[in-house]
């Protein structure tokens, strides 16, 4: 059995850098069992010995109030690290200290500290005394600046030794005015009296009673029995009144003021602080105006980078399977096999992967902004419009995700703590056309509009954004319904991203790109193939596929599209870019496209496409995070909003004779 | 004078004294430095949407109706 190694911080303390240093590339990323939390493992080997390193979820406190406080504390207190790792950020110590209270409080005697960003702390004028900090706190402090690499080999032998018992420590524990310390006693002298003692620390069992904390309550009660236990909050109610305060602030305001008490003995600051560069930064891009302007440059900019280097990209890959397909089908006797290799699943899977550079260059753009500080500031911009609309600001990354991929952008939803908030953003978020449907819609934009390409471009994706925020309303209004969620962020400070954290970012994001090319897409382009094929060649009548789609042609009618255009639909759900290259199969050519349909009928499929039924990997993506029944409610609102539009569309533009 | 904190202008110091609210919120705000006895002081505030606030050396948003629960002793 490998030994494990948690890793246990705030969130933007540098905790994912430090990860990434100790384990390099041997990473798994996968989720913590039963809940949609990530969780990410690696392997760091040291001296020969191999260390399994597990990076919890970022939190600022234990108080379990969320599933990432949850997953962190539970792993915490069943002792499942045989050494924990607690990354604190030396510009914001008092804070990070909290949460290493929090840790000590557990009673664990495993505990290294990884008092990261020193250098950028003794810019600002914060003065530590590492070898004080470590007696005070009593275990060991390693003085770090992760993005340097500094201090790293020293943490490496510190969780070396204490993992084989070479480090021994007496850590400090929270001390609370002897008022609220009577209390504890008090409790800690009834539980003695269970079992309770043999797996948990009675002193934090009996302060979280104190703070009145969901999970430990009904853990006393059932050992307990009501009885005590009401005499015990009885107690408590007392103390509250007399402190004129809710027992859970008494607790935490006590904590502060215990580590004010600590970091006197270890810190020294040697500058006042004015209003830094930084501050005047955050003024400009949070503002209601010049902010949003800013918002819009920085996001034209960076589509405008990710198209002008992805687009080219993606063409020579999408060239390069076609080129391998014709090279292949030669040397391929059988013709049933070779229309499967060639036809099916070369041009089938091809086709989807020859997207990835687009979508990697765009998580590759959206990590930079993240890394940088950016992203913060963007949410404060939106969280003024956005919730309007019943979304919370937060909900803005998400959502700009789905222009690449509607898929990691569903997974990215895990990011917004409240679970109204994340389904709500999740229900939309396939209304906005990915990369995908970029394709079919410039495509058809290119075909049929020639003079007017970027305008009918810009409209299907204006209607689609605008019914992505229109249904956010209707649902938060009617459907998820629910108080507002509160909203606060810690807006981190500016700082130029590391290469390594940013890439390896976005190619953990990506993947799951390739990942679904290589399963859903696969199955769905034999599937396709066959249904094209079968019993006779797709183009003569006879196909199964041409059945299918005879068989919706009157629905489709009321839009003023064909069977062809419900064949291409249908397959369109396997993967987006599928409708144009369906009625490839059907006519022999792509080209030949623009002679059989009308610029309005164009226009209808390009928007059709859009909204309906998001593709099979968004949909399980849906189910993933949320369950069936999201899943299936949002394939069928999408369906109704895009007849709705597809049909509104058609009567309008005939009516004025287009 | 106890305000809450939506209350402050930018520029304002104030020492918390109370969160009112429900426990979820308090804590969030608690973990993040935001507790009584802490010092706030205001960055940037405007007619609607979040404040800046700074804390503990740490820059925030916050939205005004969670900023309306938290009571501050101005400095």
């Amino acid at each position: 059995m490998m030994k494990v190694i948690a890793l246990a911080g705030n969130p933007n303390v540098g905790k994912t850098t430090i990860f990434n240093a100790l384990t390099g590339l041997r990473q798994h990323v996968g989720n913590w069992p039963g809940v949609t939390v990530e969780k990410k493992e690696g392997v760091l080997e040291y001296r020969g010995q191999k260390f399994l390193v597990v990076d919890l979820p970022g939190t600022y406190s234990l108080t379990a109030h969320s599933i990432d406080e949850l997953v962190a504390r539970d792993f915490l207190l069943k002792g499942s690290a045989d050494v924990v790792v607690n990354v604190i950020d030396a510009t914001a110590l008092m804070r990070n200290l909290f949460l290493t209270m929090e840790i000590l409080e557990m009673g664990l005697n495993n505990v290294i500290i990884a008092l990261n960003k020193v250098d950028l702390a003794e810019k600002h004028g914060i003065e530590i005394n590492v070898r004080r900090m470590e007696e005070v706190l009593g275990v060991p402090v390693v003085a770090m600046s992760a993005k340097e690499g500094a201090g790293l080999d020293e943490l490496k032998e510190k969780i070396h030794q204490m993992a084989n018992g070479m480090l021994k420590e007496r850590p400090v524990i929270p001390q609370y005015d002897p008022e609220v310390e009577r209390e504890i006693e008090h409790i800690m002298a009834v539980l003695r009296d269970t079992e309770l003692g043999e797996e948990y620390n009675l002193r934090w069992l009996a302060i979280k009673l104190l703070q009145r904390d969901d999970g430990v309550i009904k853990l006393i009660l059932r050992h307990l029995g009501s009885e005590k236990l009401d005499e015990i909050m009885g107690h408590i109610a007392e103390v509250e009144a007399r402190y004129k305060r809710a027992m859970d602030l008494i607790i935490a305001s006590q904590k502060y003021e215990f580590i004010d008490r600590l970091m006197h003995r270890f810190v020294r600051y040697t500058k006042v602080e004015g209003e830094s560069f930084s501050d005047q930064l955050d003024r400009f891009l949070t503002h209601p105006v010049y902010g949003l302007l800013t918002l819009f440059g920085v996001f034209y900019l960076m589509f405008k980078f990710v198209f002008a280097v992805g687009l080219p990209l993606q063409g020579y890959l999408d060239d390069a399977f076609t080129a391998f397909g014709e090279w292949l089908a030669p040397h391929i006797a059988n013709e049933a096999l070779r229309g499967l290799l060639v036809d099916g699943i070369i041009a089938g899977v091809g086709s989807v992967l020859s997207f990835f550079p687009l979508v990697f260059l765009l998580f590759l753009a959206l990590s930079v902004l993240e890394d940088v500080g950016y992203m913060a500031r963007a949410a404060v911009v939106m969280e003024r419009i956005m919730r309007k609309f019943g979304l919370p600001g937060k909900s803005f990354i998400p959502l700009v995700l789905a222009f690449g991929c509607n898929v990691p952008a569903v997974m990215a939803t895990r990011t917004l703590d409240d679970e109204r908030d994340r389904l709500l953003t999740m229900l939309v978020n396939p209304l906005i056309p990915c990369s995908a449907r970029l394709s079919v819609i410039s495509f058809l934009a290119g075909a049929f509009f020639a003079s007017h390409q970027a305008l009918v471009a810009v409209s299907i994706y204006a209607t689609a954004v605008l019914l992505a925020l229109l249904v956010a309303w209707l649902l938060s209004r009617f459907v998820i319904r629910g108080e507002e969620s509160p909203f606060i962020i810690e807006l981190p400070e500016y700082l130029i991203p590391s290469w390594k954290t940013v890439t390896l970012h976005s190619w953990e994001r990506s993947k799951e790109f390739i990942k679904k090319a290589g399963t859903i897409i696969l199955l769905g382009s034999m599937a396709i193939w066959y249904l094209s094929s079968y019993p006779v060649q797709m183009g003569t009548g006879g196909s199964y596929a041409e059945r299918l789609g005879m068989f919706f042609e009157p629905y489709m009618r009321l839009m003023g599209l064909d069977w062809k255009a419900a064949v291409s639909l249908l397959f369109g759900i396997i993967a987006k870019e599928n409708v144009i290259s369906t009625y490839g199969i059907i006519y022999g050519s792509e080209e030949a496209i623009a002679g059989a349909m009308t610029p309005l009928q164009a226009y209808v499929l390009g928007m059709v496409t859009t909204l309906y039924v998001p593709c099979i990997a968004t949909i399980g993506a849906v189910r993933a995070e949320s369950n069936w029944k999201w899943a299936a409610f949002t394939v069928v609102y999408m369906i109704a909003l895009a007849s709705l539009v597809g049909i509104l569309i058609w009567n309008v533009g005939t009516a004025l004779g287009y | 004078m106890i305000v809450p904190l939506n209350a402050l202008r930018p520029g304002d110091r104030g020492i918390v004294v109370n969160i009112l609210g429900g426990p979820t919120a308090r804590q969030r705000l608690v973990g993040m430095g935001l507790t009584p006895g802490a010092t706030v002081q205001i960055i940037e505030s405007h007619q609607y949407g979040p404040i800046i606030i700074s804390v503990g050396g740490v820059r925030f948003a916050i939205g005004r109706g969670m900023a309306a629960k938290v009571m501050i002793r101005k400095l």
